[in-house]
C-alpha cells in the first residue's frame, strides 16, 4: 500500500507527502538607520470606544432613625440561594430584634426583570429593604 | 422606592456590584457581602455567615446592614446632578510599539496585536460604507437589563473593524452585527459564547469558507469579522473586564473571535437559513445565535452503524443531555444533510419533528434541572410527575444550518437560541 493511499485511509489529507524543509530564519544584521527611523515614527490612532450614557446622581433615602418597631422586606432577587439566606436572616431578626416585623418576599420573574408591583407594596407597607444576591 | 434599603452579594461579585451602582448614580451605595458562595450551603452554614463578619469591611455582618439602614448619610451620599463617564482622549500618537502598549494596557484589545487604527485605515474602512461616519449604528450593553447601553457610531465600528485586522469589504457584514446591539461577550457566569450564520452572496463575495475547515482559524473574513465583534463587544459597550462584565467562572475561548459560520448553501439539500427566516435568497443576511458552548458529535449513538449512519439517531442523543434554558443548534456537515434526505427526512421540519419527539423527559426529571422549566398554560397544571413531554416545548428550539467540506459525515452541536436575522446589504 503507498503512502498516499494510507493516508487516506486514516483520514489525512495526502498533502502530508508534498511536505518540504523550512529554510532556517537567517539572523538580521545590526538595525539600520532606516529601521531604527521606523521604530520611532509616530502614528495617530483613534480611540476605539464607544459612547456611555450620562450617569444621573439618585441620592440615597433618608436612613431610619432605629430599626426597632419598623417592618423591613427581605427581598430574594432568584439567583441561586439568596432566598435560602434571607430565610435565615428572617430568624436572625426574630431571635435579636423581636419587635421588628420582617417580610420576606421573592421577587417575580428573572434576575433581569423589574417587579414594579413589589417595590409599591414595600414602599407602602414597609419601612426598609434588605436585597440579596444569591450565587 | 424612598426608603432605605441594604443590598447583599456574594465577596466574588465585589467588583461588579460597586461598579454597577456607580453606573447606575448611587457610587456610594452601601453595599454588604457575605463570603462566595451561599449556593450549596446548609441553613447552619447560612447563619454562620450571618453572624460572621463581612469579608470585604471585616466587621460583623448584620451589624453592619443594621447600620446601613440607620446611619445617617453624608453629603456625598446625597449629591444629585450628573456624570459622564470617561472614555478617553479621541486620538493617541505614540510610536507603534507604544500604541499597541497603550492599547493592551487600557483594556482595548483581546491582548493578541492589534493593527493600529490610524485615521488613513479607518477612512479606508468607512468608505465601504454608504453610511456616514457620524451615523449612530445602535446601543449595546454587555448583559441586557444589568448594564446600562453605550452608543456607537459607524466610525466607532470602523476603528474596531481595523484593529481586528479586518479588510474594508467586510466592513457591512462588521455594521450589520454591531446594528443589533449584541454583545458577543454577555456577561455571565456560565462561559457563554456567540455565534453568527451568515448567507446569501456576500460569502462568495468575500470569499469566505464554508466548505474544509470553515469554523476553523484559516479564512481571513471568517476570523477577522468574528474578532472585529469580540472588540466591538469590549470597547462599544465596557465588556469583557474580567469580574466586572465578563463574569464567566473559567471563560470561553470561542469569545476570541466568536463562532461565524457561512453555510454552505450550494451543498446543502435545504433552502438557506435566511430563506428559512424569511429573505430571499439573493439578500445577505446574518443570523445570532447565543448559549452554552459548541461541541462536537463523533462517536455519537447511531455513528457507525451498518447498512447506513442513522444521522437523526446520533443527533438526538447528542443533544439529549443539553438544557432546555436554550435550544439547540445543529452544524451538519452536507454529507450529513444530503444523509438524512436518504433516510427519509426530506425536509428540515422532518428532522426537527423527529427530533423533538425523541428528545423527551419526565416531569419529575424537569422539576429536577437547574436550566429547565415545566411547560406553562393550562395544561400545564394536570401534570404528572410520571408523564413524559418534549424537553423542548417549542419546535423552534432547534436550528439546522448546513457547513463543511465532506471530508466526513460529521455533525457539531451547540445549546444555543436564534435571536434574529438582520440585512447585510443594508450597510453597504
Amino acid at each position: 500500500m503507498n503512502r498516499r493511499k494510507l493516508l487516506s485511509l486514516l483520514g489525512m489529507s495526502p498533502a502530508l507527502l508534498a511536505g518540504a524543509q523550512m529554510e532556517a530564519q537567517q539572523p538580521k544584521a545590526a538595525k539600520s538607520g532606516k529601521v531604527a527611523a521606523a521604530e520611532n515614527a509616530q502614528f495617530e490612532a483613534l480611540n476605539p470606544k464607544g459612547s456611555p450614557p450620562p450617569v444621573k446622581l439618585i441620592p440615597m433615602a433618608p436612613r431610619l432613625d432605629s430599626v426597632h418597631g419598623k417592618t423591613i422586606y427581605l427581598v430574594d432577587t432568584g439567583f441561586m440561594s439568596g432566598g435560602v439566606l434571607l430565610q435565615q436572616m428572617q430568624i436572625w431578626f426574630n431571635k435579636n430584634y423581636p419587635d421588628v416585623t420582617v417580610v420576606f418576599r421573592k421577587k417575580a420573574g428573572s434576575y433581569m426583570e423589574d417587579d414594579p408591583p413589589l417595590w409599591k407594596e414595600i414602599k407602602e407597607k414597609g419601612n426598609a429593604a434588605i436585597m440579596a444576591i444569591g450565587h | 422606592m424612598g426608603i432605605p434599603a441594604a443590598p447583599i452579594v456574594t465577596i466574588a461579585f465585589k467588583d461588579l456590584a460597586q461598579t454597577n451602582c456607580a453606573k447606575r448614580g448611587m457610587p456610594l451605595q452601601r453595599i454588604s457581602y457575605t463570603p462566595h458562595p451561599v449556593w450549596g450551603k446548609t441553613d447552619e452554614q447560612m447563619y454562620a455567615y450571618l453572624e460572621g463578619n463581612d469579608p470585604v469591611h471585616n466587621v460583623p455582618l448584620m451589624k453592619e446592614i443594621v447600620e446601613s439602614l440607620t446611619r445617617p448619610l453624608t453629603a456625598d451620599e446625597m449629591k444629585t446632578g450628573t456624570v459622564t463617564p470617561p472614555v478617553g482622549a479621541p486620538t493617541f500618537t505614540d510610536t507603534a510599539d507604544n500604541l499597541q502598549q497603550y492599547f493592551l494596557d487600557n483594556g482595548m484589545t483581546d491582548t493578541m496585536p492589534i493593527i493600529i487604527p490610524t485615521q488613513e485605515r479607518v477612512d479606508a474602512m468607512l468608505r465601504a460604507t454608504s453610511h456616514k461616519l457620524d451615523e449612530v449604528v445602535g446601543k449595546m450593553t454587555p448583559a441586557q437589563g444589568a448594564f446600562p447601553a453605550w452608543s456607537f457610531t459607524v466610525q466607532q465600528c470602523a476603528v474596531n473593524a481595523v484593529m481586528a485586522g479586518a479588510l474594508p469589504e467586510y466592513f457591512p457584514t462588521i455594521l450589520a452585527i454591531a446594528s443589533t446591539g449584541i454583545s458577543a461577550l454577555f456577561s455571565s457566569t456560565n462561559s457563554l459564547v456567540s455565534a453568527a450564520v451568515i448567507n446569501g452572496p456576500i460569502r462568495d463575495k468575500l470569499t469566505m469558507n464554508y466548505g474544509i475547515g470553515a469554523m476553523g482559524p484559516f479564512n481571513q473574513p471568517n476570523a477577522t469579522i468574528g474578532r472585529a465583534w469580540t472588540l466591538m463587544s469590549r470597547n462599544l459597550d465596557g465588556g469583557g473586564i474580567c469580574g466586572e462584565t465578563y463574569m464567566g467562572s473559567q471563560g470561553n475561548v470561542i469569545n476570541y473571535s466568536n463562532l461565524i459560520i457561512p453555510e454552505n448553501e450550494k451543498d446543502s439539500p435545504w433552502p438557506p437559513f435566511h430563506v428559512q427566516k424569511g429573505f430571499k435568497p439573493e439578500e445577505s443576511v446574518i443570523s445570532f445565535f447565543f448559549g452554552f458552548c459548541i461541541t462536537q458529535g463523533q462517536g455519537g449513538k447511531g455513528l457507525g452503524v451498518k447498512p447506513v449512519p442513522l444521522y437523526n439517531v446520533a443527533m438526538s442523543a447528542n443533544v439529549a443531555p443539553f438544557a432546555s434554558l436554550f435550544g439547540a443548534l445543529f452544524l451538519l456537515d452536507p454529507l450529513v444533510a444530503n444523509g438524512l434526505g436518504d433516510l427519509g427526512f426530506k425536509t428540515k421540519d422532518s428532522v426537527v419533528d423527529w427530533l423533538q419527539k425523541n428528545t423527551t423527559v419526565t416531569v419529575k426529571d424537569v422539576k429536577s434541572m437547574l436550566f429547565s422549566g415545566l411547560p406553562r398554560g393550562p395544561e400545564a397544571a394536570n401534570l404528572k410527575d410520571d408523564d413524559v413531554i418534549p424537553k423542548w416545548q417549542k419546535s423552534d428550539a432547534f436550528n439546522l444550518v448546513v457547513v463543511g467540506g465532506q471530508t466526513n459525515p460529521y455533525h457539531q452541536l451547540a445549546n444555543m437560541s436564534y435571536r434574529v436575522s438582520v440585512s447585510i446589504d443594508k450597510w453597504t
